[in-house]
Order: C-alpha cells, then structure tokens, then sequence
C-alpha cells in the first residue's frame, strides 16, 4: 500500500462521523440567533420554549425536507401550499362522514402523492419547466380545494384524529416526532440509497446521468412524489392542531420551505443539498419568528428579519463558497 | 526591438503551491509565440496573469518596453491585450456587433441609448479585416463556433488589441475551419499585433507559430525555434522524458461480439452496416458533422434507430435508453465531458459507481464498503491521481476524469466500450495512459469502437477503421492498408473513391 492509498482511506471514517463544513455554517447561525434571543428574552431559552420553537417549526421542517429533494433534482415544487390544502379538506370530510382515522390518513397522503406525481409526469414526460408546472397547479390545485369546499372551513375534526397530530409522546410533540422520523428516512434516501445518487446526478447533471443510465424520468417524479406526500403529512398536522380544515390553508408555504432549504445549503442550480441543512434552516427561521413574537415585535418587522436572514445565509454561503 | 511583450522573472505562488517560478520570454511585435506544455504546467496561470485575473507574487509584464500592474480583466483589455478563451466567453441570443461592444457599448444621447447602428457598422469594419461573410447584425447562436472564433478576433481588432492571447482556439475547429484560422492569425501578426498560441496539438503548434516556449511544472523548461526542433524534441521536453515510439498491438478474435445491420436514424446515420469483433478496436473516422458521434450515440442507446438492427452475441437488441444499452454491456464514454460525462459536485468514487448502482446495492440501500472496494480496484487500475476517492469529481484534471469514466464502464461490467474523441482536452502524458488502457481493454477481451478526429490516435489504435461521410459508411479500411491519406480521400465529399483506394493501396 502506498502513503496515498493509506490516505483515501481515512478520509471516509472521518465523513461518516462528521457532517459538512456548510451544515457546520448553518448550526453556527442558529446558534448565533439562540443567544441573541437567550440574551434579549429570559424565557426564550426554557425547555417549554424550545419545545415550542421545535413544534412550530414541525410543518415548514416537514415540506422543506420534500422540497429539498425536489431542489436537489433541479427543479422546485411551489405547489406545496395548495397540494396541503386539497389534502386537508378532503382528509376532513372523509372524517367528517365517519371514515376510519387511519384510511383517512392514507387517502389524505394519497392525494399528496397523486398532485405530486401529476406534477413530476409533467416535468418528466412533458418537459416543461419546473417552475412553470408547479406555477400551474399551484393555482389549480388551490381553484381544486376551494371548489371541492365551495370555499367553506371544513370543522370539527374528531379528537382521536386530533391528539394523533397535536399529542405528545414521552413529553414530546408527535408533530416532533413525525418530523424527525421523516428527517432520519429523507437522510437515509439521499444518502444511502441509488435513488439518493440519483437525483443528485439529475440535479448535477442531467445529460451525464442520461448517458450513465440514470433512470431520468422516474428519478424527477419520485422527488415530486415525495415533495407531495410530505405536503400532505403537513396539512394533517396543521388540521389536527387546528381542528378544522381551511381551504386556502398554506398559502405561501413554498416560500418558507424553499428558504428553509436554501439556508440549509440547498443549490436552486441542483445537485446539492443537505437534510441536515434543511432541518436546521427551518428551526432557525421558527426559533426567529418565537423569538420575535416573545420579544412583541410587530409582525411587520418579523417579515423584515425573515428576508434579511434568508440574504444573509445566502451572503455568507457565497463568501465561502470554493472551500470546503 | 523592444519586446511587445515580456515577462520578467514572474513567479506566482497560492497557498501551499508555486503555480509559476522565474518565468522570463519575450515575445517580438508580430510574432506568433506558442505556449506549450502539459495541463498543469502553468500555462493557464501565465495568461492569467497577462489579462489581469491574477497578480504575480513576482515580477513583472511588460508591454512595449513598459512595466504594465493590472489590477482586473478590465485594465488588460484597456492596456491592449486580448484573451480569446477556449470556452468562447459570448452572449448567444445577443448579435455579432453587440457581443463585440459587450461591456463597453457605443452609446447615444448621454448614454441613455445603445447606437445599434453605429456598433454594426464598426464591427462591420473590424471583421472586413479578416472575415467578410459574418453579418455583425446575426445573432451569435447562428455562426459556427469557427466563425464565432473569428468574431472574439474582431473585437481584439476592435480593442486595438497589440497581444492576443488564444486558448486552445481549435479544440472544436475542422481542418477547414483550421486553415481558415491560420490565415487570420497570419493577417494580425502582418499588422504587428502578437500572438500567443496555446494548444496541445503539435501538427498546430509547428505550422503556426515560428517560435515557443515550453512549459512543465510552473517552470520555463526551453524556448525551441519551431524551424529547426522536432516535435519529439518539444514533447520531450514537455513531459520531461522521452516518450515511446508507440507500437499497435492487435487482439483481434474471430468471435462477433456486435453486429449492426442497415441502422439508420432521425439523426444523421444512412444504413450504416459493420460487424466488432471480441477484442477489437474498430476505428470510426470522418469529418466532424459526419455522423461519428450520432452513430456511437446510436450504439449507446441515447438516440432511436430508425431503420436497421443490431445483434449483440448473435442476439437481436433494441434500446430506448441508455440505462437498456448499459444492461446490454455497452458503455459511452461521451465526447463533452463536462456536458455528457461528469457530475461535477459528486465524489470521483460515487461518479464511478453511477451506471451500476444497483450491483452495489442489497434491499435498496448502497453497500458503502463494496462500493469503495470496487472504487479502489478499478480507479487504482485506471491510475487515478491524486488517489482520493471522495474528492469531487470537478476537481480533477480531464485526463483523470477520463479515467474515472472509464472506470465507469469497468465497474458496470459493459463489455463493449465507446470511446468519443476519448483524448479530447488531455495533456500528452495523461493520452498516452487512456492509449495503453484502451489497449488492455482490448486485451482483456472487450470490444472497443473508438471515434477520433486526430489520425495520428486512429491509426496508433485501430484494428480496422470504419470510414463515415455524410451519415455513410464510406469504406472500412483494414490495419495493413490504414494511412491517414487512405482515411482523408474517403472522409472529404466529393472525392474520388476509387482513385483514393489506389492511392491507399500505393501509400500501404
């Protein structure tokens, strides 16, 4: 064996036990705006408040991770928001008309899957752009939903469904729970799986994967697919904290996703991406928002701090991009 | 004479390595200099520093006798010098002249209006000098790559360029196309502007320019008068040893591994019929636009046949896609690289893997330990250097990106390997390596198609050599007739066949 060889080596037993320099950057950010708020706001730090940021950062976490992969492919969801919505009032109804909870539950996921594929196979087979597909249904899933409803909250979700969705577990949040669970398998996929590499080539370089035999088609669409079906686990946790399911319920929730992936490492270009990243860049867009809201400030300036965080994660991404 | 241009003792150092120590030549008004040696050598670092991108750690420029410090791109072009990029830098939808003024537009009424009129009519000017068929007022997209080299050299002319730097300016040229080059670069050193040429091919080097500098390992290692040298001699002293007269060696079976019959195309291909032997290297020549790649495109699955079939082990085959070709054991490795071959952001192991994931695989999930075992064996086989195997791929030199191609097909098991221009943008150590691994494939009993626009390589390589005109096969030319007359007559429309074959058999 020779000196270079010995060196290849190690370099994966240290990847395996470390995380990337990029994800290292964006838990610094949160931590820098943790103790911001731990110093500005006594309560900010107490177990309950973290427990909370952790809840109210559950439904963003839960469509970025979709988004993220969608992103790493090279394309981008927006219809996120209203593929939530269909999803949410027909998983309402059908518990309103006496369905049991978890057929219920599938169907609900089942819509999320069946407006992401629709999106994928217009990308895959049609050709289109992106983000002129999912611009598309994003108006006509959300026209779907509000005529599906006749533009009526759908109320009175049972209590089984409900402490489902807004319980707790071991003293945790089940939204919490489910999160990181979805977290833990989107890891695995990208990570340890062909279909993981697979978007990553796709996203990367499309025409370099066709050639190597990458199965393009079916590679866009399973990103879409999962894009949809987180969407729609989504709108089954926001319904449950709610009780009632609004037709025009996720409006802009693209935006929110798609900055939390960005900040997390994401490359709108494609090919790169990170679930770390992602999990961490919406906590600290929650924490943000917890922060602020314990602090009163308006919401005007909320929206303010959001912007200017998502440019300066981007600012700082480009600093140092080239190392690393 | 006052030099037009000299480097003074430039060195340049970056974190952790001397990209350039004590380089020092001149360059004469109107001379066109060469620049050679291989990727990595230095060359690109130099002419860097010429159009201002870097500044040297040391030492000087100078221009006409005036010591020049150039702080960005913007201050070069200003001081008269003028780079011409491989990767031509232009804006596609954009016209001729616009592309010409890019960056410093002639305006109008204080500035508030871009004067089409006036740019057109002095690009118009500009390119009477060299190349009247181009309309200033055509987009970009519309010209030949030739043709849009020759525009990035009107607006040196337009610039009042005193050097011009090219980069590897006929990478993508036909011979034509190359000749035409020639005389324009001829025409700008008659009006005194001096050029540095860079470029791997020799046969370019010896007849354009008349003298060179020869670069390797940040270092001036000789200045060569093109005259009197020998292009042994230069490569000699660029790779630093004498490289060896290469012998072909044959492994010719008498098994047919592939066989096409009447493929035809949407494309280009015009019932093209050949049979490959197992451990062959069929050759494919022609002129670029010729069909070579829409047929290997063909072979691989990337594009439909139209008309035709092809039987491999005597088996009827049919792809839609690449991924079927793959499981049928046929492997692309793809002309474009950077276009067709890489995935730039991703680890050279994973990129090695990606054609035959699912073999390192079980229940869904990739075997991390049997894929690096394979990473190791074939990238160690292939000679990747720097051996590091999560380093991503982009990092690499294109030889050794080559390489992990290569290994691409080995670890999927393909046993019938196309090569596209397979030493395209590859330094002269790294081609002969890619020469010697095509051999052992062979040897070891894969059939191998290999397209080249370089005759020197088909012949180094070839068994046989299939020659495509116009989407056709033109003749197939057995190893004891192969010359490179024999492969030009059938290449060029037009030409007299029959006479070409006397000729070949006369030259055999």
């Amino acid at each position: 064996m020779t000196s270079s060889s010995n060196a290849a080596e190690s370099t994966p037993a240290f990847r395996r036990f470390s995380f990337s320099l990029r994800d290292a950057g964006t838990l610094i950010g949160l931590i820098v705006i943790m103790v911001v708020f731990a110093a500005l706001v006594p309560e900010f730090l107490s177990e309950r408040n973290l427990v909370n940021i952790l809840q109210q950062s559950s439904i963003n976490a839960c469509l970025a991770l979709g988004m993220t992969l969608v992103i790493i492919s090279g394309g981008i969801d927006l219809s996120v928001g209203p593929t939530a919505a269909i999803s949410a009032v027909i998983t309402a109804t059908l518990l309103l008309a006496g369905t049991p909870i978890p057929l219920a539950i599938l169907a609900g996921l089942g819509v999320g899957i069946v407006c992401g594929f629709i999106n994928g196979a217009l990308v895959a087979y049609v050709g289109l752009q992106p983000f002129i597909v999912t611009l598309g249904t994003l108006s006509t899933y959300r026209a779907i939903a509000l005529i599906y409803t006749g533009g009526n909250p759908v109320l009175g979700i049972p209590s089984g469904f409900r402490s489902l969705f807004n319980g707790n577990l071991f003293g945790i949040p089940t939204p919490v729970i489910i999160v990181a669970v979805v977290a833990i398998a989107a890891w695995i996929l990208l990570k340890k799986t062909p279909i993981g590499e697979y978007l990553m080539a796709v996203g990367g370089n499309e025409e370099a994967a066709y050639v190597a035999g990458v199965p393009i088609a079916r590679t866009k669409i399973t990103a879409y697919v999962i894009s949809g079906g987180l969407a729609a686990l989504a709108s089954l946790i926001l319904i449950g904290r709610l009780g009632a399911a609004e037709p025009i319920l996720g409006n802009l929730w693209e935006l929110d996703a798609i900055a939390a992936a960005a900040i997390g490492g994401a490359s709108l270009m494609g090919g790169k991406g990170s679930i770390l990243g992602t999990i961490l860049g919406a906590i600290i867009l929650g924490a943000m928002r917890n922060g602020l809201t314990l602090m009163n400030v308006q919401a005007f300036y909320q929206l303010l701090a959001t912007g200017l965080i998502i440019l300066a994660a981007m600012i700082i991404d480009r600093a140092t991009r080239g190392r690393g | 004479m006052i030099p037009r241009l000299r480097f003074e003792t430039i060195s340049k150092s970056f974190p952790g390595v001397n990209a350039l120590t004590d380089v020092s030549f001149d360059v004469a008004p109107g001379e066109i200099h060469g620049l050679l040696g291989e990727n990595g050598a230095g060359k690109s670092t130099l002419l860097r520093i010429l159009s201002g991108v870097f500044r040297p750690t040391s030492g000087m420029v100078l221009i006409d006798g005036q010591g020049v410090a150039f702080k960005k791109p913007m201050d070069a072009r200003g001081a008269g010098i003028a780079m011409i990029h491989q990767e031509l830098q232009q804006v596609p939808h954009l016209s001729v002249a616009q592309n010409m003024f890019l960056g410093h537009s002639l305006t109008r009424m204080g500035g508030l209006f871009v004067s089409r009129r006036q740019q057109e009519a002095r690009a118009a000017e500009a390119l009477s000098m060299i190349d009247r068929s181009i309309d200033p007022a055509a987009p970009i997209s519309s010209l030949k790559v030739a043709q849009r080299q020759i525009v990035e050299i009107g607006r040196a002319l337009l610039d009042n360029a005193r050097v011009v730097a090219m980069d590897e300016p006929t990478s993508s040229l036909t011979p034509t196309e190359f000749d035409r080059l020639a005389e324009v670069i001829a025409s700008l050193s008659a009006r005194g502007v001096s050029i540095i040429y860079v470029s791997h091919k020799m046969d370019e080097v010896f007849r354009i320019c008349q003298r060179a500098s020869v670069m390797r390992d940040g270092k001036l290692v000789g200045k060569v008068d093109l005259k009197t040298a020998s292009e042994k001699d230069v490569i000699a002293m660029m790779v630093g040893r004498q490289l060896m007269q290469e012998e072909h060696n044959s492994f010719v079976t008498d098994t047919v591994k592939l066989e096409a019959k009447n493929l035809s195309s949407a494309t280009k291909i015009r019932d093209v019929s050949f049979t490959l032997l197992k451990g062959e290297v069929l050759g494919i020549a022609g002129l670029v636009g010729s069909g070579r790649t829409e047929l290997l495109r063909l072979l691989a699955g990337a594009d439909r046949l139209s008309a035709g079939s092809i039987a491999i082990d005597g088996k009827a085959v049919r792809f839609a896609t690449p991924r079927e070709a793959i499981a049928a054991g046929i492997g692309l490795v793809p002309e474009e690289r950077k276009r067709e071959g890489i995935i730039p952001l991703r680890p050279v192991s994973t990129n090695m893997a990606l054609a035959s994931l699912s073999s390192f695989s079980a229940g869904g999930m990739i075997s991390t330990g049997k894929l690096r075992a394979t990473a190791q064996d074939l990238l160690k086989r292939v000679n990747l250097r720097p051996f590091q195997l999560d380093r991503p791929i982009r990092l690499f030199s294109g030889g050794n990106q080559q390489k992990a191609i290569i290994a691409r097909w080995l670890a999927a098991k393909s046993q019938i390997l196309l090569f596209d221009e397979p030493t395209r943008g590859i330094d002269v150590g790294a081609k002969s390596e890619i020469y010697h691994l095509i051999e052992d494939l062979a040897r070891e009993g894969h059939s191998i198609i290999v397209v080249s626009s370089e005759l020197p390589e088909i012949i180094r390589l070839s068994d046989r050599v299939l020659v495509v005109r116009e989407g056709r096969v033109a003749a197939c030319i057995p190893r004891d007739r192969l010359t490179e007359s024999a492969i030009v007559a059938h290449a060029i429309p037009g030409a007299n066949a029959g006479a070409a074959d006397t000729r070949a058999a006369q030259t055999a």
